[in-house]
C-alpha cells in the first residue's frame, strides 16, 4: 500500500491537501514593497527568464535558485525567503546578464535588511560588527602580524598608536548614532566582560 | 592631485606582504607616485556586513573614511575590490543630495561633513563641490605613461610563466553605474601582466566567483570552497604557474580554500606582489612565505633564489 | 477642412469652457465640476460645464448648442491632448459656425490626470490653472483659413520588398505614376530569402514571385532597382526627389539574363543573399527568381577593375550588354506623395555576446537557417551544419536573441521570432523525422490568425520540447563542435546542461540601415524603438508627421508578412486619397515674418529642421520667406530670431505671454514659494 492510499484511508486527505497548498495565509502581500524600500527595487519588473540563475555560481551548487527567489518575493513569501541562508555571493553576474537590466544582487541585499529587522542575525555578522567597535577593524591583526610587519619594514600599524582611540570612538558615535548596535544586538564589551 | 593609500583590514592584518609590495611599487623605487598614508582610515567598511544589513550604517562609516581623504585633497588608492567597491559605491550614494544631507547629520556627531573637494571653477569666482575620487590600484597603473613606466622598469622578466588572472567580482562590477573595465571582458589585470613579461592563459569561466564574497566564506565556508574548487579545476587545466588577483579577499579565498580539495596547490599572488617581483623588489619583504600555498616553484621558474626565513 | 464659415475677428471675447472627465480618466483624479466652476468666475466666460465625454456625440452636441445659444466666440475644451482629439472638437465648433481656430485644448489628461494619480487635490488646482492659462490665450486667437495646395498624381516607394511592392501595385492599379526605388539589384526583399512562410508554409518565393513580376510589368510602375534616393525637398503634394542609379555596368536594356557571362566569370564570393553560405560570381543575379533579371557586376571583386584585363564577361555576352565604363546616374522626379517601405534587418548578436555567434560555427542566426533549409538556397534545402556539413539531429532554438533586451537597448518585442523558430522546427522535422527539437523561450506570443494552432501542432505532431528559461552560457565541445546550452528551465527550477548539434539564434529585427538617410532627408519623426512613427498609434497607422508622406510594412515597427501587406494598401490607399482630390488642405499654423523687424540674418532658415526658410531679396534687402506649404509650425524659427521679427500663428509672443501671466497669477495668488 502507498503512502498516498494510507493517508487516504486514514482520513487525513484533508491535511495532506492543506500542507501541499499555499494560502493567502501564508503570503505577505506588503513584501515585495518592502524589498523596494530597502533597495531592491526591481522585484516586480522580473519577468523569471532564469538567466540569472544560470549564471549564479551558487546556484549551480546548492538548491537556491536566484530566479526563485525573486518569484518567492513577488508572491509574498516573506518567512520562506527570510529563512533561506544568506548565500549570494553579491558577484553581479546576474546583474551583468539580466536583459531587464534588474539588478538581482541588490534585491538579495534588501532581503539581508529585512532579515535581520526580523531577529535573524548570522553570527558572522555579529562577530565583524562587534570587531569594529571593539578594535575599529573588522579583522584585527594579531601580535605575530605585528611582528611580521616590522620584519618587512613597514610603517608601525595605525592600529597601535594612540591616535586610534579618537578613531575608535568616532566609529562608535556612528553605530550608536545610527543604532546599528541594537539592530544587531552587539556591543563594544569584550566576551566575557 | 596626491593619492592615499587605503589597505583596508584584509591587507594589514592577514597579508602585509601586498602593503609592502604596493609601497614599493608606487614609492621612489618603482612608479614614484605621490602616495601619502592617512592613519585614521579605517574599515570600508566590509559591503558583505555593513552594505548587506544597513545602507544608513554603511554609508556614514564609509563617508568617514571618504571625509579624511577630503581634508586631505587625496585621491583614494584602494588595493582591494571590497574596499573599491564599497567607497565608490558610497561617493554614488552621496552625489545625491537628500542622502548626502542624512548622512552629514550621523557625521556631525564626530565634527565631520562630507561635501566632497571644493574646487575653483577656472576663471570664475564660482566654486565647485567634486566627489571625492576612488580608484584602484589596477586603474592607477593602467594607464599609458605608466604602463610605459613599468615596461621599462622590468628588471626580473617573467619569461614562460602561465599566469591565471582572477578579476574578482567587484572589480568588474564596483557600483551599478560605474565600470573601470569591461565588465563582460576585463583586460586591464591582463594587460599588467603581459607588461612584465608572463604570459596570461585563457580558462574557462574566467569571470567567475572566487566564491568568498557577499559573506559567503564566512558563514558557509564548504559553499565559497566548492566555487573555488570549479575554479582552480579551470586553472589547473590550463597548468597555470600563478594565480594573480587584484583583490586579497580572493586571494585570501584561493590561498585558504586549495588544501580543502588538493595536495598540488597553485600560488596565489596579488598583482602587485607579481609586479614588485618583475620589478626586482627585494623578494624577503613580499610575505611570499606567509601565503599557505608555497610560492617557491613560482620563483624558482622565474629563476630566483626561494625565499624563507 | 473646408473653407471657414467665420473669418472675421470678433471684437469682444465670449469664452465656453468645457471641462471633460474622460470617464474617470480625468474624472477619477481631478475634480472637473469645480474646474468648471473656478472657470465660470472668469471674466468674458459665459459658460462653463463639466461633460463626461466632450468627443461623444452628445458632448460635441452640447458645445455646438452653446455656441448657437450663448453666442460663443471662444471655445476651450480641456481634456486630452490635442494629438488625439483637436481635429475633432475644430470639426465641432466648425458646425457650429465658428472659426475652427477659435477652439482651444487644454491638455488635462496627459498632462495632469495621467501624472498625478495619487494628488487628486494638487491635481484639480493645477487643471483649473491651466484652463485659466488656456482661456487667457485663447483671447488672442486669430480667425485663420487653410490653404490650398495641388497635390501631382505620382507617388514616390522607397523600399522594394514586400511592402513596397504591395504599394506600388495598388498605387500603380489605381491609374497613378509610381516610382518603386530599391538599393539591392534585385525587388523582393527579405522576404525572398525565407524559406516557407508561418502558420500556414506557404513557400515564400513561389507567393512573391508573381507580385514581383506584375509590380514589373505594370504599366504604370516605374522600377528603379539599384537605386537610392539622395534628395528630397518640397512639401505635400510637390516632392522633388533626386534618385542615385548605381551603375551595374551591365546595360539593363540590353541584358535578357541569360547567364553566360556569370558561367564564365572566374571570381567566386560568398553569396549575400545566401547569409553567406553559398557563392556566386562577380557578376550576378542574387537569386534565380530576381526581378529585374538583369546582370550586376560586382565593382569590388570585378577582375577587370582590380586588375584591368578579364573581360571574359564581356566576351561571352551576345548582346554586348557589358560596360565597364557605365557612370552613376542621377535622376529627378517630381511626385506629390512618398511611401517609406524600406523595411528591417536582422539582429546581429554582439561579438563578445554570451550566445558565442563569431565563435563557435554551430550557431547560427535564423535568416542563416532560412536559407540553409530553403530548396532554392545553397544546400538545396538539405540541413546541413556549417562545421562539418553533416546533418544536426538535435536542434536548439534560442528566443528573444536581440529583442527584449534592455541591455542592448531593443526593449521591444519582435512578434515574428516565436512563429518563425515553430514554422522552421516544422520544416526540419519534416525533412528528418528523427531530429529532436528544443525551443529555449521566454513567453511564447502566438496571437495572429492560425499562430496558437501552429504552436498545437508543432507540439502535437512534431513533439517540438518548449523549455521556458533564457539560455546562460553555452560551450562548445573541443573534438565535435557541439554545443552544449547551460540553462535553467524555469518550470522545473533545476539548472541543466544539454548538448545539441546545431543552436539558431532567433534574432529580432532592428531598422534597416537605409532607413535613417530617408528619415533625415524627410525629417521624419522615430519612435523608442528606433523604427519610424507613425502619426497615431490607433487611428493614423501609416501616415507620419509630415503630409504627404507614409509609412508601411517593417520600416514603421516589426510585423510579419500579412501585416506588412495590410499596412501597405493601408498606406497605397491614404497616399491615394490625397492624389485623387489632387489638392489637400494644409493648416494655417506657419511662421510669420514681420518684415519691418527682419534683418535677413539668415539664423532662421538655419535652425529650419523642414527647409521652409529661405533668405531672399526683396527691394534690394535680405529678407527671410517662409514656403508656408512646407512649415510645420514647431516654432523654431520663432524662438530663435534675435530680433523677434518671426511670430508662429496661434503661437504669437502675445500669446504666450498671455498663459504666462495667468500660469504666474495663479502660482502666487496659491501662496507659492
Amino acid at each position: 500500500m502507498g503512502e498516498v492510499e494510507k493517508v487516504f484511508i486514514s482520513g487525513l486527505r484533508e491535511k495532506l491537501i492543506e500542507d501541499k497548498v499555499i494560502t493567502e495565509q501564508d503570503l505577505v502581500p506588503e513584501f515585495a514593497s518592502e524589498i523596494i524600500r530597502y533597495g531592491g527595487k526591481d522585484v516586480m519588473t522580473c519577468l523569471q527568464c532564469g538567466n540569472c540563475t544560470g549564471v549564479c555560481p551558487i546556484s549551480l551548487k546548492i538548491e537556491y535558485k536566484t530566479r526563485t527567489t525573486i518569484k518567492y518575493c513577488q508572491f509574498g513569501m516573506k518567512s520562506h525567503t527570510l529563512s533561506t541562508r544568506w548565500v549570494c555571493a553579491t558577484c553581479y553576474r546576474c546583474y551583468e546578464h539580466c536583459p531587464a537590466d534588474l539588478n538581482p544582487a541588490e534585491l538579495m541585499i534588501a532581503l539581508r535588511h529585512i532579515a535581520v529587522r526580523e531577529g535573524i542575525v548570522p553570527p558572522f555578522v555579529k562577530t565583524a560588527a562587534s570587531n569594529l567597535l571593539r578594535y575599529g577593524l573588522t579583522v584585527k591583526p594579531d601580535e605575530a602580524m605585528l611582528k611580521e610587519r616590522e620584519q618587512l619594514g613597514l610603517p608601525q600599524a595605525a592600529i597601535t598608536k594612540p591616535g586610534w582611540e579618537r578613531v575608535k570612538k568616532d566609529i562608535n558615535t556612528i553605530i550608536e548614532t545610527t543604532k546599528y548596535d541594537r539592530l544587531l544586538g552587539i556591543t563594544n564589551k569584550e566576551e566575557g566582560e | 592631485m596626491s593619492y592615499a593609500y587605503f589597505f583596508g583590514c584584509v591587507i594589514p592584518s592577514r597579508y602585509p606582504g601586498i602593503e609592502y609590495a604596493v609601497r614599493w611599487v608606487m614609492g621612489p623605487e618603482g612608479l614614484k607616485l605621490d602616495v601619502s598614508d592617512i592613519e585614521e582610515f579605517s574599515c570600508c567598511p566590509v559591503p558583505g556586513i555593513f552594505y548587506s544589513t544597513d545602507r544608513d550604517t554603511w554609508l556614514a562609516l564609509a563617508a568617514r573614511n571618504l571625509c579624511l581623504a577630503q581634508k586631505n585633497k587625496s585621491e583614494i588608492v584602494t588595493v582591494c575590490n571590497g574596499c573599491f567597491s564599497s567607497l565608490l559605491k558610497a561617493t554614488e550614494y552621496l552625489s545625491e543630495p537628500k542622502v548626502m544631507g542624512q548622512t552629514n547629520k550621523v557625521l556631525s556627531k564626530i565634527g565631520m561633513k562630507y561635501t566632497g573637494i571644493p574646487e575653483r571653477v577656472e576663471g570664475s569666482n564660482r566654486r565647485v563641490f567634486r566627489p571625492v575620487s576612488v580608484r584602484h590600484f589596477v586603474g592607477i597603473v593602467h594607464t599609458d605613461e605608466t604602463m610605459k613606466a613599468l615596461s621599462e622598469s622590468i628588471k626580473r622578466p617573467l619569461k614562460n610563466i602561465k599566469v591565471a588572472v582572477h578579476y574578482g567580482c567587484h572589480y568588474l562590477r564596483p557600483t551599478e553605474n560605474t565600470a573601470i573595465d569591461d565588465p563582460n571582458d576585463p583586460i586591464k589585470v591582463d594587460d599588467i601582466v603581459k607588461i612584465l613579461g608572463a604570459e596570461s592563459i585563457e580558462y574557462d569561466d574566467k569571470l567567475a566567483c572566487c566564491g568568498a564574497g557577499g559573506g559567503v566564506r564566512s558563514h558557509i565556508v564548504e559553499l565559497a570552497n566548492a566555487l573555488t574548487e570549479d575554479k582552480f579545476k579551470n586553472i589547473s587545466n590550463e597548468n597555470a604557474d600563478v594565480i594573480v588577483t587584484p583583490c586579497p579577499f580572493c586571494l585570501l579565498q584561493f590561498d585558504t580554500a586549495q588544501k580543502s580539495f588538493t595536495k598540488r596547490g597553485i600560488p596565489v599572488v596579488h598583482v602587485a606582489q607579481l609586479m614588485a617581483i618583475a620589478m626586482g623588489a627585494d623578494l624577503s619583504k613580499l610575505g611570499l612565505e606567509l601565503h599557505n600555498v608555497s610560492c617557491n616553484p613560482l620563483l624558482a621558474k622565474i629563476g630566483v633564489t626561494e625565499v624563507s626565513r | 477642412m473646408e473653407a471657414s464659415p467665420e473669418t472675421k475677428q470678433p471684437e469682444k471675447e465670449v469664452i465656453g469652457v468645457f471641462v471633460c472627465h474622460c470617464g474617470t480618466n480625468i474624472g477619477g483624479v481631478v475634480n472637473c465640476e469645480k474646474v468648471a466652476e473656478i472657470a465660470s468666475q472668469i471674466p468674458g466666460v459665459v459658460v462653463s460645464k463639466d461633460l463626461k465625454y466632450a468627443c461623444s456625440d452628445l458632448g460635441q452636441e452640447e458645445i455646438r448648442k452653446a455656441i448657437k445659444e450663448k453666442g460663443l466666440n471662444r471655445v476651450v475644451v480641456a481634456s486630452c491632448s490635442p494629438r488625439l482629439h483637436e481635429y475633432t472638437f475644430k470639426n465641432c465648433v466648425e458646425g457650429a459656425g465658428l472659426n475652427p481656430y477659435f477652439m482651444h485644448m487644454v491638455n488635462l489628461r496627459e498632462q495632469c490626470s495621467w501624472v498625478h494619480m495619487k494628488e487628486p487635490e494638487l491635481a484639480t488646482g493645477k487643471a483649473a490653472n491651466l484652463v485659466k492659462m488656456g482661456i487667457e490665450r485663447s483671447r488672442l486667437s486669430t480667425a485663420l483659413s487653410p490653404r490650398e495646395v495641388t497635390v501631382e498624381p505620382s507617388c514616390l516607394i522607397i523600399g522594394g520588398g514586400i511592402a513596397g511592392i504591395q504599394a506600388a501595385l495598388d498605387i500603380g492599379d489605381k491609374g497613378f505614376k509610381t516610382y518603386l526605388v530599391e538599393k539591392e539589384p534585385s525587388i523582393g526583399g527579405h522576404m525572398a530569402q525565407l524559406d516557407k512562410t508561418f502558420p500556414t508554409g506557404d513557400c515564400a518565393i513561389c507567393i512573391l514571385a508573381p507580385k514581383m513580376v506584375e509590380v514589373a510589368r505594370n504599366k504604370n510602375v516605374e522600377m528603379l532597382s539599384y537605386s537610392e534616393v539622395v534628395d528630397i525637398q518640397g512639401y505635400v503634394g510637390n516632392f522633388t526627389v533626386k534618385i542615385r542609379k548605381k551603375p551595374r555596368y551591365v546595360m539593363e536594356e540590353k541584358c535578357v539574363g541569360c547567364g553566360v557571362c556569370a558561367e564564365k566569370c572566374p571570381v567566386k564570393v560568398p553569396n549575400e543573399f545566401d547569409m553567406g553560405f553559398g557563392s556566386r560570381k562577380a557578376i550576378y543575379v542574387p537569386f534565380p527568381q530576381a526581378v529585374p533579371l538583369k546582370y550586376t557586376i560586382d565593382r569590388e571583386n570585378c577582375l577587370h577593375f582590380k586588375t584591368g584585363k578579364c573581360q571574359l564577361c564581356v566576351k561571352a555576352c551576345v548582346n554586348e550588354a557589358i560596360d565597364h565604363k557605365q557612370e552613376p546616374e542621377e535622376i529627378e522626379l517630381k511626385v506629390g506623395t512618398v511611401i517609406v517601405a524600406t523595411g528591417f534587418d536582422v539582429y546581429t548578436p554582439t561579438r563578445k555576446g554570451v550566445y558565442r555567434y563569431w565563435e563557435y560555427k554551430n550557431v547560427i542566426t535564423a535568416l542563416e537557417l532560412e536559407r540553409l533549409i530553403n530548396a532554392a538556397g545553397p544546400t538545396g534545402g538539405h540541413l546541413v551544419r556549417p562545421s562539418d556539413g553533416v546533418e544536426p539531429q538535435r536542434i536548439a532554438f534560442i528566443q528573444c536573441v536581440g529583442s527584449r533586451n534592455l541591455k542592448i537597448a531593443n526593449k521591444y518585442c519582435s512578434r515574428v521570432c516565436c512563429m518563425y523558430a515553430m514554422k522552421n522546427s516544422q520544416i526540419i522535422m519534416e525533412h528528418s523525422p528523427d531530429a529532436e527539437i528544443a525551443i529555449y523561450y521566454n513567453d511564447i506570443r502566438a496571437f495572429g490568425k492560425g499562430f496558437e494552432e501552429l504552436y498545437h501542432r508543432v507540439r502535437e505532431d512534431y513533439g517540438i520540447e518548449f523549455i521556458r528559461g533564457r539560455p546562460a552560457k553555452l560551450t562548445k565541445d573541443p573534438v565535435t563542435e557541439n554545443i552544449t546550452i547551460r540553462a535553467e528551465e524555469t518550470l522545473l527550477a533545476k539548472i541543466t546542461e544539454r548538448e545539441f548539434d546545431l543552436v539558431v539564434l532567433s534574432v529580432g529585427l532592428i531598422p534597416n540601415p537605409g532607413t535613417a538617410p530617408v528619415q533625415k532627408m524627410l525629417s521624419l519623426p522615430v519612435s523608442d524603438d528606433g523604427f519610424l512613427a507613425e502619426s497615431h498609434p490607433k487611428l493614423r497607422p501609416v501616415e507620419t508627421a509630415i503630409e504627404g508622406v507614409f509609412i508601411c510594412g517593417c520600416a514603421q515597427g516589426p510585423k510579419d508578412i500579412p501585416d506588412s501587406v495590410a499596412q501597405a494598401k493601408a498606406a497605397a490607399s491614404a497616399a491615394s486619397t490625397l492624389m485623387i482630390k489632387g489638392k489637400h488642405i494644409v493648416e494655417p499654423l506657419y511662421a510669420n515674418v514681420n518684415e519691418e523687424l527682419c534683418v535677413g540674418c539668415g539664423l532662421c532658415a538655419e535652425l529650419c529642421p523642414y527647409h521652409a526658410i529661405e533668405i531672399a531679396e526683396k527691394d534690394g534687402q535680405s529678407k527671410a520667406v517662409v514656403t508656408e506649404a512646407l512649415c510645420h509650425g514647431c516654432g523654431t524659427c520663432a524662438a530663435g530670431c534675435p530680433q523677434h521679427a518671426i511670430n508662429q500663428l496661434q503661437f504669437t509672443d502675445q500669446q504666450l505671454m498671455n498663459e504666462l501671466t495667468a500660469a504666474l497669477a495663479a502660482k502666487n495668488s496659491a501662496g507659492g514659494e
